[in-house]
């Protein structure tokens, strides 16, 4: 492959430079609403997950496409001690 | 930092702010995601009525997907659904919006940056430059386009597919009443923007029209569930496999672990070279086809959370403990040169 323009980027301009600093800032604090939002569920969620594991257990999982595959109960995981942790 | 985890984010209650950069005064955006190392991002841009920009060229490749209203560009008329791949150096003909519009508009290498020219750079990819409208181009297929497969009832519009890093482009559907009984999670990153509807996921709850997220490799999602139906727009940083499985509770290490068992398994030499001694692993493996790929390129330098040029020696003050190194879900990319 040959060369690319991104290889030959100009250096950031101030305003850019500017422009990315202040949206970083935002970013972070997004960032920091949707770690409490999703803490916010966490009762909720694990019920989802009960829910989820009583159909892997009755119906089955999807395995691939439609396919499905039942697992006993004595296989399903675990939860493991802690909170449970979904935005990363 | 590449781009952290952004999800869900609903984005409709979130004001604008006014774009102030060359080539986008007399617009306004939201970032819905940002690469803090790169600049490279997802905005949600509203163009005003009155919008003008004259012909001009980006340094990085530009995904646009129109949600509302008309702009026109050159003799084009780019209307909702109207997608566009303008690879970096293109030089776009003039824009123009009468009336007001809104799209997505992903900057892929860098943060926003327009130069005026009529003529694209010498080095431009011209034959990736892509414009059509997805709602009228391009049928709806099923998504069983990779195995292991989604459930039938998620359907796609393929929109671009980049043949190196397989990463790819979509248009996606959920029919009503679609159901998906596993958790999946990627080697790519994944991205999504609800044109309309809403769809649920067991670790994120609902996510309603104006819903996205931004979701680095090897994170946990689903089971799945779409009560009334759902359009949304979609891609990934690179090739897509599905892994599912059924325990809610695994981290983004143990399944990337549980990924390159896999590779073990089904790719053995590869593998075993990959990971041997005498630092043969890729952070740029020659490719005579493709001599230069390593130099600048992310998804490569990620490889090993770290970069240096392939073929030249170097200290090695990282450790190998025998499972290959990977892209950290948000984790910090060492550059060392
Ligand atoms: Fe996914």
């Amino acid at each position: 492959m040959a060369k690319r323009v991104q290889d030959v980027r100009p250096p950031r301009k101030p305003d850019a430079e500017k422009w990315l600093r202040e949206n970083v800032t935002e970013q972070k604090k997004r960032y920091a609403a949707i770690v409490r939002e999703m803490d916010g569920i966490e009762k909720e969620r694990q019920r989802w997950y009960a829910e989820f594991l009583h159909i892997v257990s009755t119906r089955g999982w999807n395995v691939n496409g439609d396919q499905r595959m039942v697992v006993p109960v004595k296989d399903l995981p675990k939860r493991p001690k802690g909170r449970s942790k979904v935005v990363f | 930092m590449a781009r952290p985890h952004i999800e869900p984010y609903v984005e409709l209650n979130d004001p604008f702010r006014k774009f102030d950069i060359a080539g986008f005064k007399g617009s306004h955006y939201k970032v819905l995601s940002l690469d803090t190392d790169t600049g490279a991002c997802t905005l949600k841009v509203r163009f005003d009525g009155g919008y003008r920009r004259k012909p001009g060229l980006s340094y990085s490749d530009i995904e646009i997907f129109v949600l509302n209203g008309e702009i026109r560009v050159g003799k084009e008329v780019w209307r909702e659904g109207h997608y566009a791949m303008i690879p970096a150096g293109y030089a776009l003909e003039a824009i123009s919006v009468a009336q007001g519009a809104e799209a997505l508009v992903m900057f892929n290498d860098g943060e926003p940056n327009f130069e005026e020219s009529a003529e694209s750079h010498d080095l431009t990819l011209r034959d990736a430059f892509t414009s059509l409208n997805s709602y009228d181009d391009r049928p709806w297929a099923p998504g069983n386009l990779v195995t292991p497969s989604v459930a039938s009832g998620c359907l796609i519009k393929l929109l671009r597919y980049e043949p190196l890093t397989e990463a790819f482009s979509f248009l996606y559907c959920m029919t009503p009443r679609f159901a998906q009984d596993n958790i999946s999670y990627h080697d790519s990153a994944e991205e999504s923007y609800h044109i309309w509807g809403t769809s649920w996921m067991m670790q994120f709850g609902d996510l309603p029209t104006g819903g996205y997220f931004w979701r680095p490799a090897y994170i946990n999602h689903g089971s799945f569930r779409c009560k009334y139906g759902t359009i949304a727009f979609g891609r990934t940083d690179s090739k897509l496999h599905n892994y599912f499985h059924y325990n809610p509770w695994t981290n983004p290490k143990q399944n990337l672990l549980r990924a390159a068992a896999q590779v073990y398994r089904q790719r053995p030499l590869l593998y075993n070279w990959t990971v041997s001694d005498g630092h043969n692993h890729p952070h740029g493996p020659p490719d005579f086809q493709h001599a230069n790929y390593f130099d600048n390129d992310p998804h490569v330098r990620d490889l090993h959370g770290h970069y240096h040029e392939a073929g030249i020696e170097h200290d090695h003050d990282h450790d190998h403990d025998g499972a290959p190194k990977a892209r950290k879900a948000g984790g910090k990319a060492k550059r060392k040169r």
